[in-house]
């Protein structure tokens, strides 16, 4: 006889092994490393919640405490890779396989740590291509997830930075898997249930509150004139043209600038109610002058951002506000939300090769993906139609007609020059170089070039829709490459046919006047004009002040 | 929100130090002394294979406000942290002994307006910048006794720290906007002698707290506090000009008297709230956070509680 209830009755053996750890629910901080020891077994997949932003850092503090002859081998299975602790599970030996999507801040450790062989590296995923991967073959034994409050049955609040927090447990508990939550505070009552209590085996009260990095704050004070020039010309080369009103933008200056122009330029431009009205996007502070000023009808958010939780509160028509009052975000249904329902990704890279690839890797450095791919390609899966999103794929076709279907726009914005004077266009990708030290068969690119509709830099635009193959591609790219050595190597004669079929357009193509890349151009010139605009319920964190 | 007509304004803290002189004064009616086009240079700082600037970030001249003749001397806080060294600081110290010797005469003028914006004195060259830090000071002194008062006008992203906390102090009166700093040692400075639990340089609420412009102007460091455009300066360095007190020893010894018991009553405190609310200010933990017209409003019931400097 076939025994069908091997995991739950796995499950049961390990939920007794904890009881001497536990009181009902709850664990006391002093016995979490001994409950871990007694619920997680070695080679089990283990995700350590691990977001984004949020992180679960008391309980991965824990686990880094277990003896490794007790457990080891683990095979952690989460989207984000960004605490010491994390690494130190590879290190000491407790865990050695790995399968993430971004490492942020420990984006060389990890290069490092490859490098040495301390960890076995299944892959390099997309938010959502991970998740989908744990309701398939990565479906974690185990998971540890943060929360901020909880009731003794273990119902969660998981607030404003829900993020990955409800795809983990569903994934996790539906499955036999045990459940951990380390919550900034015990209560009786939960503000709102994010997570209901039978889904959550043991919750623990922190002696700290999690922590959350602000990713997504850009110091106005920071923007330059050409990052200003830039999106002016992407406001009046791309959105004006195809009027997309349904985006998400990536989280460099680049864009930012944009999100500070809208109220100016976009306002002469006649853009508003046109363009940009509904967003899959984080909470972005530089974007609170377009929402003040009656652009923005909509945002869902993956995450939240340090800071902007008091004034989400006070929009309620534009956040996604639970009855409590509070944001909820989601990273799995954004997502799929910036894959499906939008019309345009716009955003920053490293570097871009000749084919429009791009790729964020340097050679010791593996930041990995995160969401930019899904955002930034076209969801062939898609049959709803926009006029911007027909008017890509007609230029794209060269022809239209009822089989001809739509593209999303995808447009990497970069100066050719970037930080430290590096040359953002060459010739082959330094993750190709990476690929090869460390035996990868395919290249970490962070989109493919395949995807990309148009490059912007401070020289202007290449559409790549209306290239016709690939050495219009390479010439369309060299043109606004502009004194990098790939931009120095272009066939002049080639660039300025391309010109002239409007491949190419400079910016005094488009009627942009150089002169009115200002910084008195931006809706925003400070942290602190920020403030003001959200009538002071934006509470910037400290190292953002200059007051 | 705001308002679409103050959206563009130029702001202070943004402008180059040109920019702040073209803004302060009427149009058209400045005039340099040593300008980048005489390439009067730092000579050491080729040494430590450091660009030079033609006007080693220090613009000296005169002009007039509302027609009234004032000189100007202004730092460029982007180059070197718009520090006193060799060059710079001889063409301050220049343009001031030449206010003091031409005071009363034709060719005399109604106020010196000195737009400090400095990390303090170039480390580079460390003699010649304390020794003009000291001349400067002097030279101020005697502007002042001469009967010609100095505006410092404090506004920029270098703020106004080591000697040129000192120099603003001398002044005869304070111009300081939100972003505006002053202070001797600065945060990064206090952190590495003193320690991080002293003082946490990348707090940078608590940065602003103790050095910003509001604390200074609500403490008496500061005589004046403006919003951040350039407009607004230009208005408060036109009406200083004529309502400094005068340079006596009576003006001196209040000055004196103030600072003794304000030491007296604030001297243990470690922040600044503590010391708004030893002062009854209401929300004392809430200054910093107020609106820019909250707290003019709540200065202007303050009142500014020194009589002198």
């Amino acid at each position: 006889m076939t025994d069908w209830t091997k995991q739950k009755q796995e499950r049961a053996r390990r939920l007794e092994a904890a009881a001497p750890f536990v009181s009902g629910k709850v664990v006391e901080p002093g016995n979490v490393t001994a409950l871990l020891k007694s619920v997680i077994c070695s080679e089990d997949r283990v995700c350590l919640e691990g977001d984004n932003q949020k992180q679960a850092d008391f309980l991965a503090e824990c686990l880094t405490q277990v003896d490794p002859a007790d457990v080891h081998d683990l095979h952690i299975v989460q989207s984000g890779l960004v605490l010491s602790e994390h690494l130190d599970l590879f290190r000491l030996g407790i865990a050695r396989k790995l399968d993430f999507s971004y490492s942020g801040p420990q984006s060389a450790a990890i290069a490092r740590a490859l490098d040495q062989g301390k960890i076995e590296l299944g892959a390099i995923h997309t938010y959502i291509e991970l998740f989908a991967r744990y309701f398939v073959d990565l479906t974690p034994n185990v998971s540890l997830i943060a929360a901020v409050s909880a009731d003794r049955n273990g119902n969660l609040y998981t607030g404003p930075n829900t993020e990955d927090t409800p795809t983990i447990v569903e994934a996790t508990a539906y499955k036999n898997g045990i459940v951990i939550a380390q919550v900034n505070k015990i209560v009786d009552e939960v503000p709102r249930t994010d997570i209901p209590g039978d889904q959550v085996d043991f919750v623990v009260e922190a002696p700290r509150p999690f922590y959350v990095e602000p990713l997504f704050t850009r110091d106005p004070g920071a923007v330059t004139e050409t990052q200003i020039l830039m999106a002016m010309i992407a406001l009046k080369g791309i959105y004006a043209e195809y009027r997309p009103r349904r985006l998400n933008h990536g989280i460099g200056f680049a864009t930012a600038a944009i999100e500070l122009l809208l109220p100016t330029y976009g306002e002469q431009l006649g853009l508003r109610g046109e363009v940009a009205t509904h967003w899959a996007l984080n909470p972005h502070p530089t974007l609170i002058p377009a929402i003040e000023s009656g652009w923005v009808q909509q945002i869902h958010c993956f995450g939240s951002e340090v800071g902007m939780d008091r004034y989400m509160s006070a929009r309620p028509d534009v956040y996604f506000i639970g009855h409590d009052g509070t944001l909820r975000s989601n990273r799995l249904l954004c997502q799929n939300a910036g894959l499906y329902a939008c019309d345009m990704f716009i955003g920053s890279t490293l570097q871009i090769d000749l084919a429009g690839n791009s790729s964020t890797v340097t050679p010791d450095r593996i930041a990995g993906f995160g969401g930019a791919p899904n955002m930034g390609s076209d969801a062939h899966g898609r049959r709803h139609i926009s006029d911007a999103w027909l008017k890509a794929g007609r230029e794209a076709a060269g022809s239209d007609g009822p089989l001809v279907r739509g593209r999303k726009l995808v447009v990497q914005m970069v100066e050719t020059f970037g930080e430290g004077m590096k040359p953002a266009f060459v010739e082959e990708l330094d993750s190709i170089a990476l690929a090869r030290k460390l035996g990868m068969p395919l290249a970490p690119v962070m989109i493919f070039g395949d995807d990309v509709t148009h490059i912007v830099t401070e020289e202007g635009i290449a559409n790549l829709l209306l290239c016709r193959d690939a050495d219009e591609v390479e010439q369309a790219i060299r043109g606004v490459a502009g004194y990098t050595p790939v931009g120095l190597a272009r066939d002049r004669a080639k660039v300025e046919e391309l010109r002239a079929r409007g491949v190419i357009r400079r910016p005094e193509d488009l009627g942009i006047d150089l002169l009115q890349a200002d910084r008195n151009l931006l809706a925003a010139r400070s942290v602190r004009d920020l403030v003001t605009w959200s009538d002071g319920l934006y509470a910037p964190p400290s190292k953002f002040r200059n007051w | 929100m705001i308002p679409k007509n103050v959206m563009s304004e130029p702001s202070w803290y943004e402008s180059s130090a040109r920019a702040r002189i073209e803004g302060l004064l009427d149009s058209g009616s400045f005039e340099e002394i040593l300008p980048p086009q005489s390439r009067v240079m730092s000579p050491h700082l080729a040494l430590f294979d450091l660009p030079p600037a033609f006007d080693d970030g220090m613009i000296v001249g005169r002009g007039q406000i509302d027609g009234c003749p004032v000189a100007v001397a202004a730092q460029e806080g982007q180059f070197m942290g718009g520090t006193f060294a060799e060059v710079s600081g001889a063409k301050l110290v220049g343009l001031l002994r030449g206010v003091a010797h031409s005071a009363g005469t034709r060719q005399g003028v109604g106020a010196v307006l000195l737009l400090l914006d400095t990390g303090g004195v170039r480390l580079q060259e460390a003699n010649a910048g304390e020794m003009a830090v000291s001349e400067t000071i002097r030279a101020i002194i005697d502007v002042r006794r001469a009967g010609v008062p100095v505006i410092a006008l404090i506004g920029g992203r270098a703020g106004a720290f080591g000697g040129g906390g000192l120099v603003t102090a001398c002044c005869s009166h304070v111009v300081i906007s939100e972003q505006g700093r002053i202070s001797v040692s600065g945060p990064e400075v206090i952190e590495t002698n003193k320690g991080v639990e002293e003082f946490d340089s990348r707090d940078r609420a608590l940065v602003w707290r103790v050095t910003g412009g509001r604390s200074r102007v609500l403490l008496g460091g500061a005589d004046s506090y403006v919003k951040g455009d350039v407009g607004s300066f230009r208005k408060a360095a036109a009406q200083a000009r004529n309502s400094t007190p005068s340079f006596s020893l009576e003006t001196l010894e209040r000055e004196q008297e103030r600072l003794t018991e304000r030491l007296k009553l604030y001297g243990s405190c470690h922040d600044t709230p503590e010391i708004w609310r030893i002062a009854g200010l209401p929300e004392p933990e809430g200054i910093a956070d107020m609106t820019e017209d909250d707290f003019m409003s709540l200065l202007a019931k303050e009142g500014l509680h020194h009589d002198a400097r």
